[in-house]
């Protein structure tokens, strides 16, 4: 090659020039084939430093550029603006960290020199491979689609719409609101009042920005951040698909609720043995009834129902449970209650104080294992339950069974479609469950409320802002996207199709060409992380900005 | 054993923690041992057996190879592959009859500049004692 590298030293201050002598650095340097000029200059990465690069660039003509100074962490990216500001590709520089990794760290002066010698050789040889890459800026589209229409469906959609984004609400069922529309009321905490849901369904309602679509799913995804083809199914009177693209994708398809029938201990099927969302119903009509028709005199509530089978805690089922118990208290004179639980969750600010309400009002709480039966006697229902070692029962007229979130039915086909990974226990996973709890891999795709597991109304609806936040902060109407640039590509005249590297992407962004029989990068997912290239047994894998020749080039100057 | 032996050591880092904490290393002014050279790398998924079988057979006396800790590296899944691989590579070191702990496999975050000098400076050591690599043979380039 007739290469132009220029090689730019800093001094950094001190913090170079005192401990490497730079100096021999550029004797050394300077005889290299392929160096232009190597040059020193006392803080690169000053206003003055900058100017003095971009005109060096220029004048110099220069065809490739290496900066010794600090850590890529700290300047890179300072360094390839200055590239970019002197209309010079910016991946044909490479920059050498001779402070963090040589003068900070080598306390002998000829030592850090000799190894400061070593890379910026390395990276003189490195650069001399790379080749220009190009950025790409890809139209994004602002509207989102929103799956399900519970409380966190709803949530997502009236803080996404707006003037400049559309919204597609997308509800299996007939109606909107999810769970939530169907409880009896909210925890006193919450305000008890239903009618901040209503508030929420009316507001989607009326809202012309957003678009619901009730008793559909989505049919098909295709694309990625900022350009997604969705295909919407509607079935009932108006059915028939529609069509639309979005940038991003929030869903929020809540959960099921255990089916107790599962497990023949927990006695549903006998007589006045109810689900918590039968009973929901029956405080909703104002009728807590036997199947007598008179109201019942003594009731058991049992927790953790499907928590052994599921092996999680639904979180909310007690403080639903004391909801129950209050109501039952407040409004069936001489009620007998009783709570049959495992371990009693009370995770809020309010709940401990709920809960010793209840026990004031003559609620009696008995810690059980959880072999619970719940048998026919008569009449009545006899609940035996284990407690320190014995067997006790009670008789009742009526059982309460709070069941287990689990997810909901479609969740597995759903994360199919979209590419999105589960947990253990089949709701859709978290990137992180800590630090990142509502991005899944695929960007632009998010997961809010119950969808990622149990979770109360507040919650939910917390997840949802956040979605809203990132989706609002990363597609902003009229501005484009830049997708990574360092990517990797599969040079067709060497893949076998073995499809190794379709497993290894945890972007999705490899898909198989059955016609060609060949493997093909999406670059617009790839991030650039490079597993595919180290997996690929053909070598057909090239990552753009860290390929073979250029590591080996590394290699051998390490050697050196 | 010959006290004037220095080993050149190859450590591949992965820029998102291990480079880090090489990086914090420096800026907390530890010493580290020279003899080993740093190549970055987005990713420890980015290196296999090629790139480790030649840095030996091209005379590297050691290869270390980091990356973040299992569960954060930032493209989630990438230092499993690398672990996977690695156990592998050491099986392939036996059968070309080189010592296996050649081959170092670590975790290092972004804020573990101590540990990354710890590492470091231990295999450096270790390698010291181990002695030249025998089937180094360094092309010219
Ligand atoms: C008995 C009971 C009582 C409760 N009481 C309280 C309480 O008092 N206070 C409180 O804070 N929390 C309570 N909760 C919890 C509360 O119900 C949830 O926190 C809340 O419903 C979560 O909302 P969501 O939107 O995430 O899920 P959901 O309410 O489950 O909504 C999901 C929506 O998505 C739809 N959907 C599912 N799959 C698809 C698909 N493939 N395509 C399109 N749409 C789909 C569903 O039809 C549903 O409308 C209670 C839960 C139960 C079971
Ligand atoms: S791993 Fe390599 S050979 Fe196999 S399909 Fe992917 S690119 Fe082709
Ligand atoms: S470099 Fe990483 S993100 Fe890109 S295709 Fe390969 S494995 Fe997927
Ligand atoms: S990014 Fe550090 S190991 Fe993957």
């Amino acid at each position: 090659m007739n290469g132009q590298i220029g090689v730019y030293i800093c001094e950094c201050g001190p913090n170079i020039k005192d401990r490497i002598d730079i100096d021999k650095v550029i004797e050394d340097i300077s005889s290299l084939g392929d160096v232009k000029t190597v040059k020193r200059f006392p803080l690169l990465c000053s206003n003055d430093g900058k100017k003095f690069l971009e005109e060096e660039i220029k004048k110099e003509d220069l065809s490739h550029l290496v900066v010794a100074a600090c850590s890529p962490r700290e300047h890179e990216k300072t360094f390839m603006d200055v590239c970019e500001q002197a209309d010079f590709n910016p991946y044909l520089f490479q920059l050498i960290n001779i402070r963090e990794h040589c003068a900070w760290m080598i306390s002998d002066k000829n030592e850090a020199t000799a190894k400061a010698i070593k890379y910026i050789r390395a990276g003189i040889r490195r650069v001399a491979l790379h080749r220009p890459l190009e950025k790409k800026e890809i139209e994004s589209i602002p509207d989102v689609l929103v799956i399900g229409g519970g409380v966190s469906g709803l949530e997502a959609s009236l803080s996404l719409a707006g003037k400049d984004r559309r919204v597609y609400l997308v509800e299996k069922t007939g109606s909107l609101g999810g769970m939530a529309k169907k409880l009896s009321q909210l925890l006193p905490n919450q305000g008890s009042n239903l009618s901040l849901i209503d508030e929420k369904v009316e507001q989607v309602h009326n809202n012309e920005n957003i678009l619901v679509s009730t008793s559909s799913t989505v049919g098909d995804v295709r694309g990625f951040l900022g350009n997604f083809e969705i295909v919407i199914h509607t079935d009932g009177e108006t059915s028939g698909f529609r069509k639309a693209q979005v940038g991003a994708i929030v869903v929020a398809t809540g959960f099921d609720v255990f089916d107790p029938e599962e497990n023949s201990q927990y006695g549903y099927g006998i007589d006045n043995v109810f689900t918590a969302q039968e009973f929901e119903e029956q405080i909703k009509s104002g009728n807590v009834l036997l199947k007598s028709g008179k109201p019942p005199e003594s009731v058991a509530i049992i927790h953790c129902v499907g928590r052994k089978e599921r092996g999680y805690c639904s979180k909310v089922c007690c403080c639903y449970s004391i909801k129950f118990a209050h109501y039952l208290k407040d409004n069936l004179s001489n009620v007998n209650v009783s709570e049959l639980y495992v371990d009693l969750c009370l995770p809020h600010k309010s709940d401990q104080e709920y809960f010793e309400e209840a026990k004031k009002k003559g609620v009696h709480f008995v810690r059980s294992e959880e072999e619970i039966n719940v048998n026919q006697k008569g009449d009545q229902i006899e609940v035996e339950y284990h407690s320190e070692g014995k067997t006790d029962s009670i008789v009742v007229d009526m059982v309460v069974l709070a069941p287990a979130m689990i997810p909901s039915g479609d969740t597995p086909e759903l994360a199919h479609l979209l590419n999105i990974p589960l947990d253990k226990s089949g709701f859709f996973k978290e990137i992180h469950e800590v630090l990142d709890p509502i991005s899944t891999p695929i960007e632009g795709i998010y997961i809010a409320g119950c969808a990622t597991g149990p979770k109360n109304i507040p919650e939910s609806i917390v997840q949802s802002q956040a979605a809203s936040g990132k989706i609002l902060s990363s597609l902003i109407p009229g501005e484009k996207i830049v997708p990574e640039v360092k990517v990797s590509e599969i040079r067709e005249e060497f893949c076998t199709g073995c499809q190794t590297c379709l497993s290894v992407c945890f972007y999705g962004a490899i898909r198989f060409d059955s016609f060609k029989g060949i493997s093909v990068v999406n670059e617009a997912i790839c991030r650039g992380c490079g597993s595919c290239v180290g997996s690929c047994p053909s070598g057909a894998i090239r990552s753009k900005h860290f390929t073979y020749p250029q590591l080996y080039r590394e290699i051998l100057e390490a050697l050196r | 054993m010959d006290t004037e032996f220095k080993p050149n050591i190859v450590g591949f880092l992965c820029n998102w923690c291990s480079y880090a904490g090489a990086d914090l290393a420096g800026s907390s002014k530890m010493e580290i041992e020279p003899s080993l050279s740093v190549i970055r790398v987005m990713c420890s998924s980015r290196i296999n057996s090629n790139l480790v079988l030649s840095s030996l057979l091209w005379g590297a006396d050691g290869v270390l190879v980091a990356g973040c800790h299992p569960g954060d590296c930032h493209y989630e899944r990438g230092n499993y592959y690398a672990r996977r691989r690695f156990a592998l590579l050491k099986k392939i070191l036996e059968v070309l009859d080189l010592e296996p702990d050649r081959l170092q496999l670590s975790w290092i975050s972004a804020s573990e500049g101590k540990r990354y000098s710890e590492v470091v400076n231990t295999f450096a050591e270790h390698i010291s004692q181990a002695g030249p690599n025998s089937l180094a043979h360094n092309p010219k380039v």
